[in-house]
C-alpha cells in the first residue's frame, strides 16, 4: 500500500484552518503546555467545536458547487444542440414551462448567438462559440474548486480525528493517575 | 507494568495516520454508496424510458435538454438514450470498483488497529 499522503512533515495548517498537533506522550504535553487535565480536555473540546463549525462551512459550500455543475452541464448541452441544429435550416420546436404544470411551445429559429444568464440580473449576448468556451470555462473552474475544497474537508476531518483521540488518551491517562493515586493512597494510610 | 482497563497503550504518530486513514476511507465508503444509488437510479430511469420508446408510436418524442423539451425525432432520441446508458453503466462500474477497493482497504487497516489496540479502539458502525 502506497504511503499516507504527504511527506512525514505535518500541514501546521491550511487555509486558516489550524492544524492539530499530535501529542507524542500526554505526561510531557501536559507539562509543556504547562496545562491540568481539565484545562486541556477543555481547550481540546473547544478546538474540536471550531472545528465542527469550519466543517459545516465547508460541506454547504460543496453542496452549492455541487449543484453548480450539473447546471452548467445542461447549458453546455443546450448550445450544442442549439449548434448542432444550425445547418439543417428547419428550426427546434420546444415545449417549456411558463408555470407549474402549464407548458408553452417556442419555435426556435436558426440562430448564430445564445444570450447566457451570469447572475445579479444581468444577462449577456454570445456566438454559439464564445458561450460553449464561456461554459466551459466555468465548468473547469467550478470542478477544480470542488477539489480544492474536497482537500480542505480530507485535512479538515483528518484534524478532528487527531483530536478526538488526543481527548480519549487525556482523559484514558487522567483516569490511570487516579487509580494509581488511589492504589499508593490506602498504603500510605496504614 | 500495569493494565488495569485504563489502558496505557502508547499510540505513535503512524498509528495515528492509520486511524486518520481509516477514517477518510469509511467517510469515501460512505459517500460512494449515495453515489452508487443514485447510479443505479439513473440507469433504471434510461431503461424504462427506452422501453416506452419502444412502445410508442409517435415520431416526434419531447426530450429534455436542461430545462426545457425539445421535439426530436425518435431515432435520434433513441440513440441519445443509448448513449447516456453507456455513460451511466461505465460510471457505475468504476464506482463498484472504487468501493471494493476501499472496502479491502479498511480491511487490512482494521486488521493492524485491532491488532494494536484490541479493546480500546472501536472501528464498526454504530
Amino acid at each position: 500500500m502506497a504511503s499516507s499522503s504527504g511527506s512525514g512533515e505535518v500541514a501546521t495548517e491550511r487555509r486558516g484552518i489550524p492544524g492539530a498537533q499530535f501529542v507524542e506522550d500526554v505526561q510531557t504535553y501536559l507539562a509543556q503546555a504547562g496545562l491540568d487535565v481539565n484545562s486541556a480536555l477543555a481547550f481540546l473540546q473547544e478546538r474540536l467545536q471550531q472545528y465542527k463549525l469550519v466543517e459545516m462551512k465547508l460541506l454547504a459550500q460543496q453542496r452549492d458547487l455541487q449543484a453548480k455543475i450539473p447546471d452548467i452541464e445542461k447549458c453546455l448541452d443546450t448550445v450544442a444542440t442549439l449548434q448542432a441544429k444550425k445547418g439543417s435550416g428547419e428550426a427546434l420546436l420546444a415545449d417549456f414551462e411558463v408555470s407549474e404544470g402549464i407548458y408553452s411551445r417556442a419555435r426556435i429559429e436558426d440562430t448564430d448567438s445564445v444570450c447566457l444568464w451570469l447572475g445579479a440580473n444581468v444577462m449577456l449576448e454570445y456566438s454559439c462559440e464564445e458561450a460553449t468556451t464561456l461554459l466551459q470555462k466555468n465548468l473547469e473552474n467550478a470542478k477544480a474548486s470542488l477539489e480544492v475544497l474536497v482537500a480542505d474537508l480530507q485535512f479538515l476531518r483528518d484534524q478532528v480525528t487527531i483530536t478526538q483521540v488526543t481527548i480519549a488518551r487525556v482523559y484514558n491517562w487522567d483516569v490511570h493517575q487516579k487509580r494509581i493515586r488511589q492504589a499508593a493512597a490506602p498504603a500510605k494510610d496504614s | 507494568m500495569q493494565q488495569s482497563g485504563g489502558s496505557e497503550t502508547e499510540v505513535t504518530w503512524e498509528d495515528q495516520q492509520n486511524i486518520n486513514r481509516f477514517s477518510k476511507l469509511n467517510n469515501r465508503f460512505h459517500e460512494l454508496e449515495d453515489e452508487i444509488r443514485i447510479a443505479k437510479e439513473t440507469n433504471d430511469n434510461l431503461e424504462d424510458a427506452s422501453n416506452e420508446l419502444i412502445l410508442t408510436d409517435e415520431e416526434v418524442v419531447r426530450f429534455q435538454i436542461g430545462e426545457v423539451f425539445a421535439h426530436v425525432p425518435k431515432d435520434e432520441v433513441e440513440s441519445r438514450i443509448e448513449d447516456m446508458k453507456e455513460v451511466t453503466t461505465k460510471n457505475l462500474e468504476k464506482l463498484e470498483e472504487e468501493k471494493d477497493s476501499v472496502l479491502a482497504q479498511m480491511a487490512e487497516l482494521k486488521k493492524i488497529l485491532y491488532g494494536k489496540f484490541r479493546d480500546s479502539i472501536n472501528l464498526e458502525e454504530d
